[in-house]
């Protein structure tokens, strides 16, 4: 499998290597905002980028929102703790939808752009993390997803994408969206340094009381299930093309089946009543007085003054908050959270069976990334409909890749390939044998050797 | 009369509930971290011992025991909760449906949950300050049914209680919150936040009075919200609107869920069970041992062995001389003597408690001596008796006649005095 952090950290690199680098992804940066800072020093070991919902001792984490605006962690995520500091070099915290709600990249301010087409968005919420890996050449992102938040943007720009098993990588330092489906996960340009990355920032932590030590196996399986249901509402050139995919992969010795899973749209509204549920409780500790964005007029009563304070929330967590606490009201609970939470449960069971028979592969999103004029305008529900490919598998916590498998009109098109719990090396090496055929294509290499 | 309690204690462990900090702190916001300020990124870690804790006090109260135990995050905006929600219990509670047994009745338990203290309010005259040293300290919430009918069950139910957690090593008198649910008609009125035993009483003795005289009166007595001014002795209303309280509990995903099939748990001790063993005996027994579990040792110790009225009496004498925590073999050879009629004096005592010989000539006397010597002197002073039956401290001359020639406890002295003279 290709894997570049070792050649690179050998290989022999000019003096003004760091600083070449560092002045090249300024420049992109200028282009695509895709970092929230300007890059300062670059350090000699292997780049990586981080999601800014994931805390990096001493530089600002503010998950893209206002109100966490100046809030400068003091201590590291366990998962950048595990990074040895000699090969790795930080070069900046990426942007994403504020708190990681949003399937574009477009909630925020002054939002990244798309290295294929600045004219589309870059997909999210880790929507920088997929832009910095489409146009730095070796480098890896420390990426996170709740609902689809790695594989969207890793399809949109064109790069892979990896989320892991949840709880195989701790949580602890990773900024709250939804606890019981968040996994910080990885973007490369290769299957190789996802996997290198992943060895080194997995398992048990005492800190995360979620994380588990579990083995992670290889149960690799030469047969590829397509459900037929996710295939419905999937543009028809993307089809034409998945279709053109299996058939090389056939060639390649896999064998295609297909199956039906009845009801699994409904995944769509489960994954959004309990994430949005949990959302409503993680944002409510943004007062406007502890951490981050202060407010600082003291002269009104505590209502007044936390309403004013959370006024700094933008639209989409507005609105999931609003939904949030609605679906775990008192008298409501039972028909909305409860019920999900059984759902969740049920889809875990069904999709288990089907990946004991091998791994389910499908197209990543039903579009290209669309232009962002266009994204902008859709309604909440359109938005959350693009999600129903990568929510089965980020429901039920199932380790999953992104990879690009075609180009439509110079835009990347990825495929996405699940697997069952704790055999996420299956589908890496599934995505390094792909790897071994096809040449993924990227406009922009900053720091190539 | 129906009165419902929310007995909330700290429980004694060393660190936070969900962190490493120490519960112990006095420098304010010096015990504090990522965890029990709520940072952003920061997650709570369960300490085991608390948990361990409220599976014994569960026992004790007789609950019945989960199987797995889980926490749920109740929501509410208050500036003393830094995450905005309370990491507590409910149906994921360790214990369920107990009782506490206080003779007449049975006070039912509905569930012993966990839960962590919010920071402490420190309120100025135009500011307030925020202290997060006890954000997070671990608080053991005892909730009971409305089963408690009358002051007298209410002070039975509070000893009771008492006793059982001292055994279980939690001080009630050291902090304790209590809700006091209290109706004598329809509507329930709660008086919140009542800290310490005596305020609890006296805040449901106000209460009794304030609403039967609203009854008595034909006026309403409204759902509400109270609070207790141990100053003024009354309630005053918290002006809070009381509608059902919305706070949107869900499953804390945070944390896990922690069997507590692993947890050795030990026989729990309920002083009052043990003292109704002892038959006649069992009210003085009780007092003894309800909150010391040095005494309870050495009745335990001693009356395998020994005449229990000696055990009794033995006890006593060391209780007057605060000298319980003698070890049991000292004890064992102090009720020697006193199954023999000889009486250990301070010097004796304090030999027994450091394992030293005992001088038998000089330190331990023989009981019959004494009531010789008080037989003596009653005889030579029969008017002794009516002089005593007008004013009893006619005694002290005998008690101290009997001192000049044994070192004796003079407790001891005044009583054997009595029982003579109430027989002569």
């Amino acid at each position: 499998m290709k894997c570049d952090i070792k050649s690179f950290l050998d290989a022999e690199k000019p003096d003004d290597y760091q600083e070449r680098l560092k002045e090249e992804i300024g420049a992109l940066n200028a282009k695509f905002h895709m970092l929230t800072a300007a890059v300062n020093s670059i350090g000699s070991g292997f780049p990586f980028s981080v999601k800014d919902n994931i805390c990096v001792k001493g530089v600002e984490a503010s998950a893209s929102s206002r109100i966490l605006s100046g809030y400068v962690p003091p201590f590291n995520a366990t998962a950048i703790e595990r990074l040895p500091k000699e090969s790795f070099a930080f070069i900046g915290k990426t942007k994403m939808d504020e708190f990681g709600l949003g399937t574009f990249g477009i909630n925020c301010d002054d939002h990244p752009l798309n290295p294929f087409d600045e004219k589309r968005v870059t997909g999210g919420s880790s929507a920088g993390s997929a832009a910095a890996t489409a146009v730095i050449k070796h480098h890896v992102s420390i990426a996170e997803s709740t609902g689809g938040s790695i594989s969207c943007p890793a399809s949109f720009c064109g790069v892979v994408g990896f989320t892991p098993t949840y709880g195989a990588v701790s949580r602890y330092g990773l900024i709250d969206y939804a606890n019981s489906l968040d996994k910080i996960g990885i973007m490369s340009r290769s299957a190789g340094n996802i996997k290198y990355v992943f060895d080194l920032i997995r398992g048990e932590d005492p800190r995360d009381s979620t994380s588990v030590s579990t083995e992670i196996s290889n149960r690799h399986s030469k047969n590829l299930i397509v459900i037929d249901q996710l295939m419905d509402g999937i543009d028809q050139r993307i089809l034409k093309s998945f279709d053109r995919f299996l058939s090389k992969l056939q060639s390649l010795g896999y064998s295609i089946e297909h199956r039906s899973i009845p009801f699994i749209e409904k995944s769509i509204p489960t994954y959004y009543i309990i994430s949005m549920a949990e959302a409503s409780t993680n944002l409510a500790k943004y007062t406007g007085f502890k951490y981050g964005h202060k407010i600082t007029d003291f002269s009104k009563g505590y209502n007044d003054f936390f309403s004013d304070a959370r006024d700094s929330f933008g639209m989409e967590a507005k609105r999931r908050v609003v939904l949030g606490t609605f679906v775990r009201s008192a008298g409501l609970k039972g028909r909305y959270y409860e019920k999900a939470l059984r759902l969740r449960s049920m889809f875990i069971e069904k999709l288990s069976e089907t990946l004991s028979a091998g791994l389910i592969i499908s197209p990543t999103m039903p579009s290209l990334a669309p232009k962002i004029k266009d994204a902008g305008s859709l309604d909440p529900i359109a938005t959350y409909s693009m999600d129903s490919i990568t929510i089965p598998p980020n429901l039920c916590g199932f380790p999953h890749i992104s990879f690009p498998f075609d180009y439509i009109d110079g835009m990347p098109v990825g495929a996405q390939a699940v697997s069952g719990h704790f055999n996420d090396y299956s589908v890496i090496d599934f995505a390094g044998e792909w790897e071994e055929q096809f040449e993924y294509k990227f406009n922009y290499n900053a720091g190539a050797l | 009369m129906k009165i419902g309690l929310e007995v909330h204690t700290a429980l004694p462990t060393h660190s936070k509930l969900f962190c490493a900090c120490s519960t112990e702190a006095a420098e304010p916001n010096t015990a504090i971290c990522p965890v029990c300020m709520g940072f952003p990124g920061s997650k709570p870690v369960l300490n085991r011992n608390a948990l361990e804790i409220s599976l014994r006090v569960s026992a004790a109260l007789h609950c019945s025991i989960i199987k797995n135990s889980y926490f749920i995050r109740k929501v509410y905006f208050y500036p003393d909760l830094p995450k905005s929600y309370q990491i507590t219990q409910l149906e994921g509670s360790v214990g369920h449906g107990g009782y506490v047994d206080i003779g007449s009745k049975k006070i039912r338990i509905r569930r012993v949950q966990l839960e962590e203290d919010p920071a402490r309010i420190i309120r100025s005259e135009d500011y307030s300050l925020l202290d997060f040293n006890r954000s997070g300290v671990p608080l053991n919430e005892i909730v009971t049914e409305p089963d408690i009918a009358s002051e007298e069950e209410l002070r039975s139910f509070v000893s009771e209680l008492r006793s059982i957690l001292y055994y279980v090593g939690i001080d009630i008198d050291k902090e304790v919150k209590i809700d006091l649910n209290i109706s004598l008609g329809e509507e329930r009125v709660e008086v919140k936040n009542v800290t310490g035993i005596k305020n609890l009483i006296d805040a449901a003795r106000f209460e009794k009075k304030r609403q039967s005289d609203l009854l008595q009166s034909g006026k309403p007595i409204v759902k509400e919200t109270r609070s207790y001014s141990a100053e003024s002795l009354s309630t005053v209303s918290s002006r809070e609107k009381e509608s059902d309280e919305e706070y949107g509990f869900i499953f804390d995903p945070d944390l896990s869920f922690y069997p507590t099939s692993g947890i050795a748990l030990g026989k729990p001790v309920i002083a009052s069970e043990i003292a109704s063993s002892y038959g006649k005996y069992s009210g003085t027994v009780k007092e003894l041992i309800m909150l010391d579990r040095d005494s309870l040792r050495l009745l335990e110790y001693g009356s395998k062995n020994s005449d229990i009225k000696n055990v009794i009496n033995a006890i006593e004498l060391l209780k007057r001389h605060r000298g319980t925590s003698m070890p049991n073999e000292g004890f064992g050879e102090m009720l020697k003597y006193m199954d023999s009629g000889l009486l250990p004096n301070e010097d004796a005592i304090s030999a027994l408690m450091q394992g030293k010989p005992v001088d038998l000539a000089a330190d331990v006397i023989d009981a019959k001596d004494i009531d010789d010597e008080i037989n003596r002197l009653i005889s030579e002073r029969p008017q002794l008796v009516s002089e005593y039956k007008a004013n009893k401290k006619a005694f002290n001359f005998i008690v101290g006649m009997i001192l000049k020639k044994h070192r004796v406890d003079p407790k001891y002295v005044s009583e054997r005095l009595s029982a003579i003279i109430g027989q002569a």
